[in-house]
């Protein structure tokens, strides 16, 4: 039942009507949208990647201007021209991705550009470690005030960030995609923290995609799809489902049908791998075991217990203080990569800006990347330009990118049409293993279920598969046998994930429960 | 958008660069222009400004009125010969992301040894400047190994080692030219005169051509620019070049020889720079007399990020270049105002073209409204249906 109708202009902190925004590169990110926000709520932002959420909130906030629609905070109309008008009329964003300077310490990032002056020049380092303290004791978030930025923890960021906010006056804080990046304990301290706030009459936007977060601590919530708002909702009328099918469109079929696995040879053996990094931590604790032809095997684990660095040394970021690892019995550490991809090695990397795609290139361009040297692809010492065309086009329809044509630069396409380019390469070179490392991660319903999809048909087909993700639902959905890592060791291998519960998997995860070392060797297959 | 729109907003962007920077040059004419009252001083701006736009191509003259010269367009197009080569140098340097601003002592050095191979190597004509140029060209690929091995084994700013490499070739030469390989019998610095052999000739023999130097370079140089936009965007080679360019750690993912590829990127940059450099040499001079930088090198930089790095417009900025600079070498010589303003309207157009954001308030209102219609098109289609 969509409501607000009944109240008052007075009721709410903020309105936005009719907002529409198109980007210079042509995309309608926003149409039409209206958006009210009411004093002291925690109010959901929901949709697909895509969706134009942070495109919204980034007008609240001054960031971008809408090309059409009206702002009203506190009953007064604005033109937000810039972050320091939204500011200076209470208004806060935390972003998805942090905007703190790593070298500076917590309290002179508390008070960038607002600096407290001894002298003139200098920054007044007590009286900035003070503010932090003071706020940090007032709203009960914890951080470090002295320490740099770069040692802690992603957690601690974002109380920097809330903080940073908050010492500005804010009292509307928006926070875009504030779980993506944390763990679940942190997640948890997060909600008591934004709880605590609403309970002090802050009002809270809060941008997720996960069903059971926005159950848990909003009042309201508005849904986008495609660049519209869907309505607005009381967080207590409506049920996940309903959400679901709102922000998509349809039921999603959340789990993914499979057959049992068939494992044969072994593809990929690691053995005894240890690796200790530069501040002498060890992230990688004598780990072995074996993907198999056939099989899925999936990683879970928090992250940040060595998942990352064992991904790195399988595709040469990185090299191990000792062990081996070997493709179908050749050792690959140290080998470069493009030899690694010759042995029939894909990876879907975690970064997928940073590794994955060259946002400035052309869709076709990003397909062929791998195999760009390749005889098929070429005529003597020219391109085959009618291959690569039929090569990309074909790319594009199976794996269904949505996009204009296969010139249209990746950088413009949405994060999970920007996943498709990329796992449409991966999986399309013959691949005897395929490394997933987070492959669905902050990417819509749709894309995520069309990738789980292909990792299952492929391993059916015979490839092997090892599938990196901290999400719990997709590692125990998708995987034949599982490993739960923690403190970079191996702290369990379930043979068969049928009965795992979330419980179990959750006790190993956080280091309550450990397997004893024969029952971790059954990982390995010899 | 459509490719239509954009093409329309490139030309419209270009359009404005160019008269703005005029407007500023005019201001500048003005003030500098000689003349008691302000009649006299627009007067001499309106003559300069005459000079300057269509002097390149037509010659004023009280008796005889406006005319053709078709001398002048021949010498516009001979001077695009090295800056043509420089510019593409620079494109498929730049295009790898490294920043190597050696294709200015490249082209010295390239003359250089060009003119030695003139001067000293004995062989038939034909075979003469091909050899030379080959071997001036190679000579500078190897030099430019110095910043890409630096970079790539050791990650030294190639910037700054290139940079640094132009003034030690520069006076390397000047060195070997005073101490042992200048004519003794001439008045000033300069080699043994060239080898007839060597000579590159102009296209056609007649006074506007040869007079021009109007050489088969140019052939070549159109030549090569096919050829680089080829290897640029049709080969394998190209392509790693650029996407390395765009995105190094995305390259080495995928699997390519990053380290392989930006020393190869160089090598071709040096030897286009090198090459066009003895091009240079054999077309326009019969000795070699340079005892300084030529500033090609410079210009090719300018060129390449008007192209945009894509080496088929590199004749287009090429001649805009060298009619900019015709025309205000005749506003010196005819209308007493100084050929430095070159530089300052060089600059303006020059900021212009990198202004990124530039007039993006009308493209914004072009993606509007392309967006716009592509949603009224959806929706009719779904009414439609
Ligand atoms: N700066 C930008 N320039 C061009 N397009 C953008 C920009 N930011 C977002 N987009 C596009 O706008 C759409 C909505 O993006 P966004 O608001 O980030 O969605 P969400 O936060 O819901 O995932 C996407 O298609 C995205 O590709
Ligand atoms: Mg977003």
């Amino acid at each position: 039942m969509p409501d607000g109708k009944t109240l008052s202009a007075e009721e709410f902190v903020v309105q936005m009507k009719g907002i529409t925004k198109v980007y210079p590169n042509g995309v309608a990110a926003n149409q039409g949208v209206d958006f009210n926000l009411r004093r002291g709520e925690i109010h959901a932002l929901m949709g697909e990647n895509g969706a134009g959420k942070s495109t919204l909130m980034k007008m609240l906030f001054g960031l971008e201007q809408p090309t059409s629609g009206e702002i009203i905070v506190n009953g007064e109309k604005l033109e937000l021209t810039s972050p320091s008008v939204a500011i200076a009329h209470g208004i806060g964003m935390v972003h998805q991705h942090f905007m703190l300077v790593p070298s500076l310490s917590v309290a002179e990032n508390m008070v960038l550009g607002m600096v407290p002056r001894k002298s003139g020049i200098f920054i007044d380092r007590a009286k900035a470690i003070e503010i932090t303290r003071e706020y940090s004791e007032k709203f009960n978030l914890k951080v470090e005030p002295e320490a740099k930025v770069v040692d802690i923890p992603v957690g601690m960021k974002q109380k920097v960030e809330i903080l940073k906010a908050l010492v500005r006056g804010a009292r509307i804080l928006i926070m875009d995609e504030p779980t993506a990046v944390l763990t679940s304990q942190e997640t948890a301290e997060l909600f008591v923290e934004l709880k605590n706030l609403k309970n002090q009459g802050y009002t809270i936007v809060f941008i997720s995609h996960k069903l059971n977060e926005i159950m848990e601590i909003t009042d309201r919530l508005t849904i986008m799809r495609n660049g519209r708002s869907m309505g607005v909702y009381n967080t207590c009328d409506v049920t996940k489902e309903d959400i679901s099918r709102l922000m998509v469109g349809r039921d999603v079929v959340l789990s993914v049908q499979k057959d049992k696995a068939v494992p044969g040879d072994t593809v990929l053996k690691i053995r005894d791998l240890e690796y200790v990094n530069e501040w002498h931590k060890k992230m990688l604790d004598k780990v072995s075991f074996d993907v198999r032809k056939g099989e899925i095997l999936g990683i879970a684990g928090v992250e940040g217990n060595g998942q990352k660095e064992l991904v790195d040394m399988l595709f040469n970021f990185n090299v191990p203080n000792s062990g081996t690892v070997t493709v179908n019995g050749v050792n690959i550490l140290g080998m470069p990569q493009r030899k690694i991809r010759e042995l029939g090695v894909s990876l879907v990397p975690e970064d997928r800006m940073l590794y994955g795609i060259a946002a400035g290139a052309s869709i076709e361009e990003n397909v062929i990347s791998d195999r760009a040297s390749e005889k098929h692809l070429n005529n003597g010492p020219l391109f085959n330009m009618k291959a690569i065309h039929e090569e990309a086009d074909r790319l594009i329809k199976e794996y269904t990118v949505l996009c204009k044509s296969r010139s249209q630069h990746v950088g413009m396409l949405s994060g999970g049409n920007i996943q498709k380019v990329v796992v449409a390469r991966e999986f399309s070179n013959d691949p005897v293993l395929i490394l997933a490392d987070q492959p669905t991660r902050g990417i819509d319903v749709g894309a995520t279920e069309f990738i789980r999809k292909k990792l299952v048909e492929l391993s059916r087909s015979g490839i092997a598969v090892l599938l990196v993700s901290a999400d719990l639902n997709e590692v125990m959905e998708l995987s034949d046998s599982l490993i739960v890592m923690h403190n970079g060791q191996i702290a369990a291998y379930f043979e068969d994930t049928a009965g795992l519960t979330d419980e179990i998997m959750g006790e190993y995860m956080l280091g309550l429960k450990k397997q004893t070392e024969e029952e971790v060797r059954r990982a390995c297959h010899d | 958008m459509t490719k239509r729109r954009q093409m329309r907003f490139t030309i419209i962007r270009s359009l404005v660069a160019i008269l703005i920077a005029l407007l500023v040059a005019t201001i500048l004419i003005f003030i500098s222009a000689a003349g008691a009252t302000f009649q006299d001083k627009l007067e001499a701006t309106r003559e300069a400004l005459k000079q300057m736009l269509a002097g390149p191509l037509f010659r004023f003259s009280k008796k005889s009125g406006t005319a053709f010269e078709a001398k002048r367009l021949a010498d516009i197009l001979a001077a695009m010969i090295p800056t043509i080569f420089t510019g593409l140098s620079v494109c498929v340097m730049f295009s790898a992301n490294q920043f190597n601003l050696g294709a200015e002592g490249g082209i010295m050095l390239g003359a250089f040894i060009t003119a030695m191979a003139a001067i000293y190597m004995p062989l038939f004509a034909g075979l003469h400047p091909l050899v030379a140029v080959l071997l001036g060209g190679a000579v500078v690929a190897v030099v430019m190994l110095l910043p890409a091995l630096l970079k790539t084994k050791l990650n030294v700013s190639e910037m700054v080692c290139s940079l640094m490499l132009n003034y030690i070739i520069m006076y390397v030469i000047k060195f070997l030219m005073n101490t042992y390989l200048a004519d003794k019998s001439r008045g000033q610095i300069m080699s043994y005169a060239f080898r007839e052999t060597a000579n590159i000739p102009p296209i056609i023999n007649n006074s506007v051509f040869s007079g021009a130097k109007l050489t088969w370079g140019f052939v070549i140089a159109i030549l090569a620019v096919i050829l680089c936009g080829l290897f640029m965007y049709r080969s394998r080679w190209g392509y790693a070049i650029r996407m390395i360019g765009i995105n190094q750690d995305f390259a080495k993912y995928s699997g390519m020889k990053v380290g392989g590829v930006i020393v190869l990127s160089q090598l071709l940059g040096g030897f286009l720079a090198g090459a066009g450099g003895g091009i240079e040499m054999l077309g326009r001079y019969t000795n070699f007399s340079w005892s300084a930088l030529p500033g090609y090198g410079w210009t090719g930089i300018t060129i390449a990020i008007l192209a945009g790095n894509n080496p088929y417009m590199v004749p287009l900025a090429a001649f805009f270049m060298a009619y900019l600079s015709k025309g205000c070498d005749l506003m010196a010589t005819y209308a007493k105002v100084p050929a430095q303003l070159i530089d300052i309207v060089q600059g303006v157009i020059f900021l212009f073209f990198a202004a990124e954001q530039f007039l993006s308030g009308y493209r914004q209102k072009l993606v509007v409204k392309s967006a716009q219609e592509e949603i009224e098109m959806a929706k009719a289609q779904k009414e439609g249906i």
